[in-house]
């Protein structure tokens, strides 16, 4: 399928066009907190040159969502069925990196054995859209972990910002069958292809931090005890923010409440995350906590399902409190000597 | 700055050379402009590693709490008055702390340098005297330091630590003329509906993260009430009831003992303005106990202590 | 009092200290003295028993109105519980009428063993005032209906 261009100021015409059959969640900038939410009106979307301040995921995990209601009774227990999904939805102006962490989130809450109903139901329903990003910020480190400002993973079309107008790239069936609505497309011309293809390279050269994660799963693999947990979670304040604000940090918690089964967002640096009902926890301290997060992302993963838990969106650099920066994790561990790993076993 | 921070480290390896503690608690460069980051030093070979300008915004009486060796801190005249109240509560034995006292004259607010340039990232900045240079992408400005203070060094009566053991440099002029409460003012001169809303829309926003809680060196309870699961007291969802019942809860806990470090709300990633409850939980304290927290070691908190001849004319 | 429901009646919730309060409300009744019903009484060992935990708690659980009542200061069977607790009620009640909750909700006082008259005259005016303010929104966690979940 040829590609398209749309102008700018005929953006709000699409997004009308789509809110008549789609659900339309997007980038907004509500009390200056960029997040993507349901979309009321065309007018709100905002599609600046930063990516949105929390990560997209909520689309598909809100973070308090109800599972099922229920009565209890003398004898019995009545159930309501779960909520479900009606109708299609469509993501707009995913960054490249957040659309990568719908593919990670899909291998981990619905491939193998057990799938996520839930997550699952909403993600078969959705087609993304991505907006590939022009200008990386100092923290970006897509690149690193197999992604690129203008990567294609995980989405269904691919928009870009080439000045007056946007570039559309379809890239699946799906996408391609929603490109197909808007036959008032102009197509794109090759001067519009080139240039996007400049903003490309641009892009991809601006994302100036590397982080070497070569090696990094393996050398993990001795390093559980390693006194290097010690040293990083020194600082750490075991606040929620860095998973809060991951695109793929996904761990819930299961509470009941006034007949709601109801699952949140839980957070692997909370003290509580694995208490056990004895009392005992078996992550007492901020260093067990942190290794949890280091070796989910870059360890047990990997061996699992074949790629790092991580997009290198730079999220939780930013918003760190005490700037515990996860290329410097990374980074430490990968200087290592090589033969750390024999030292341990 | 360059001579503070010198004097600083001579402090700092000669306490650790002459072993009066085992590890300095201050701050090194981070890795974004205008970051610092805590940084912990046990031998003396590190000591070069530790600055001070100010962007030293992190409150390390945090790190205080629940140590076995004993601690030289870098204080600010907050932090030093919470570690004042860690003491007097019991929380640290005070011949374990030594308090490395640095007259502050206030510290950068990254979030009003990040709103000034809008959408412009800055890559590299630099803090010169009354000034900070931040450069970025085809653009380097000048500002002036005063302009992006964080809004509790605006008001703050204690920037010389009001309890320190050395002191680093020379002690600076105190702000004595201005009102902290001007913000609470204006929220108690508003209706009682319009105070609601406006609190209903600040804590909506709130993502139970918990880092206010998480960075505040007085939030040091074994368990928190919102983790106390036998049984609950107050749900855990984003429930706007339970939210605003944590933030509420959490101020009440703090009454008596917060100095209006202004951490709580400088950690919010949601940009909530905690001072808001915060101060006014201390004007509480103020007008009803003439009580100001951290400024002695053995003054029990006014919230376990009592008065015959308290205030009591709201009870029938 | 807009949009409330004809033969809406308050519910408040009281806290009262074992030694003074809580007999105090006995001798109210022993004397057939006449106050309104809309009172649930919590029995507490000592006012300064009362976490501010639970007041909130109260509220948030749809309760329209709090009352609290100890001994007089001086008369602790526990010689201060009552003026910790004091310093810890005016704290909380400052606080809440500062974030918008409406002062008339949370209500503290001082009744003995021997003021019957007075339980029922704090209660009397605990009722009207709460009544004046109609049914508690503010910080009620609102719930579904169970028939309203059932068919969503």
């Amino acid at each position: 399928m040829k590609w398209k261009v749309i102008e700018k100021s005929k953006l709000p015409n699409l997004i009308g066009e789509l809110a008549r059959e789609y659900e339309i969640f997007a980038p907004v900038d509500r009390k200056s907190i960029g997040s993507f939410e349901r979309l009321a009106s065309g007018s709100e979307v905002s599609l600046d040159s930063r990516n949105t301040k929390k990560p997209p995921k909520d689309v598909f995990i809100p973070q308090t969502e109800t599972l099922f209601t229920y009565k209890t009774g003398k004898q019995e227990v009545e159930l309501a069925a779960p909520q479900v999904v009606i109708g299609q939805r469509v993501v707009l102006a995913v960054r490249p990196c957040d659309a990568k962490s719908f593919v990670l989130l899909d291998k981990f809450l619905s491939s193998g054995e057990y799938k996520d109903a839930y997550y699952k139901e909403k993600r078969k329903n959705t087609t993304i859209v991505g907006l590939a990003c022009n200008h990386p910020l100092s923290t970006c480190f897509c690149t690193s972990l197999g992604g690129s400002p203008h990567g294609k993973e995980g989405l269904d079309v691919l928009l870009q910002d080439i000045n007056d107008k946007y570039l559309i790239e379809p890239i699946t069936e799906r996408g391609e069958k929603l490109i197909e609505k808007f036959p008032w497309l102009k197509e794109a011309e090759r001067a519009d292809i080139d240039k996007a293809k400049k903003l490309s390279d641009d892009a991809e050269a601006a994302v100036k931090s590397k982080v070497s994660i070569d090696g990094v799963d393996n050398k993990l693999d001795g390093m559980f005890d390693d006194p290097i947990w010690e040293q990083i979670c020194q600082k750490c304040l075991n606040c929620g923010i860095c998973t809060f604000f991951c695109p793929t940090c996904c761990c819930f918690d299961v509470l009941d409440e006034d007949g709601k089964r109801i699952r949140i967002w839980d957070s692997c640096q909370f003290s509580c995350f694995t208490l056990h009902g004895s009392g005992h926890n078996p992550r007492p301290s901020g260093k067990e906590r942190m290794r949890q997060r280091i070796m989910h992302k870059f360890n047990y993963f990997v061996k699992t399902h074949g790629e790092s838990f991580c997009v290198g969106c730079g999220r939780c650099i930013q918003e760190c409190p005490v700037n515990l920066d996860i290329r410097e994790v990374v980074g430490a561990i990968s200087a290592l000597p090589t033969d750390k790993r024999s030292d341990n076993d | 700055m360059e001579k503070l921070e010198k004097s600083l480290r001579e402090i700092a390896e000669k306490l650790l050379s002459e072993k009066k503690v085992d590890l300095i608690i201050g701050y090194e460069r981070g890795t974004r402009p205008l970051r610092t980051t805590p940084c912990f030093v046990n031998k003396t070979e590190d000591v070069q590693k530790l600055i001070w300008d100010s962007s030293c915004d992190n409150n390390l009486a945090k790190y205080v709490v629940d140590r076995k060796e004993k601690v030289g801190v870098v204080a600010k005249g907050c932090d030093a008055r919470l570690i004042a109240v860690c003491i007097a509560e019991n929380q640290v034995p005070k011949e374990n702390v030594i308090i490395i006292g640095v007259p502050c004259l206030g510290v950068v607010d990254r979030k009003k340098v990040e709103s000034k340039l809008e959408e412009k990232e800055i890559l590299e900045a630099t803090i010169e005297g009354e000034k900070i240079k931040v450069k970025g992408e085809e653009f380097e400005l000048l500002l002036a330091k005063n302009d992006f203070l964080c809004d509790s060094c605006l008001t703050c009566k204690h920037r010389n630590p009001p309890i320190q053991d050395v002191l680093v440099g020379e002690e600076v002029p105190e702000l004595t003329e201005v009102n902290e409460f001007t913000e609470v003012e204006n929220l108690e001169a508003m209706a009682a509906e319009e105070r609601w809303n406006h609190f209903n829309g600040e804590l909506s926003k709130c993502i139970r993260c918990y880092a206010c809680r998480s960075v505040c060196p007085l939030c040091y309870c074994k368990t928190c009430f919102v983790d106390q699961s036998i049984p609950t007291w107050f749900g855990k969802t984003n429930d706007l009831s339970d939210t605003m019942i944590y933030h509420i809860v959490r101020a009440l806990h703090v009454a008596g003992r917060c100095v209006d470090c202004g951490a709580c709300s400088r950690v919010c990633p949601v940009n909530i303005n905690l001072r808001e409850l915060m101060k006014k939980i201390e004007k509480i304290v103020k007008e009803r106990y003439n009580f100001k927290a951290g400024l002695s070691l053995e003054e029990a908190p006014p919230l376990g202590d009592f008065k015959s001849e308290d205030p009591q004319e709201f009870i029938k | 009092m807009k949009n409330v429901e004809k033969g809406w009646e308050p519910r408040i919730l009281a806290f009262l200290c074992n030694w003074c309060s809580y007999a105090g409300a006995d001798l109210t009744g022993i004397s057939r003295i006449q106050y309104p019903p809309n009172v649930r009484i919590v029995r507490v060992p000592c006012s300064g028993r009362v976490n501010p935990y639970y007041i909130i708690k109260a509220l948030q659980c749809g309760w329209d109105g709090v009352l609290v009542s100890g001994c007089h200061p001086g008369d602790c069977h526990y010689i201060s519980g009552n003026l910790v607790a004091r310093r810890r009620f005016a704290v909380l009640k400052d606080l809440l009428e500062y974030v918008g909750i409406e002062p008339a909700r949370v209500n503290f006082s001082w009744v003995s063993a021997a003021e019957g008259g007075k339980f029922a005259s704090v209660v009397t005016e605990v009722v009207n005032e709460v009544k004046a303010l109609g049914p508690a929104k503010r910080l009620v966690k609102v719930r579904i209906e169970w028939k309203n979940l059932k068919n969503r």
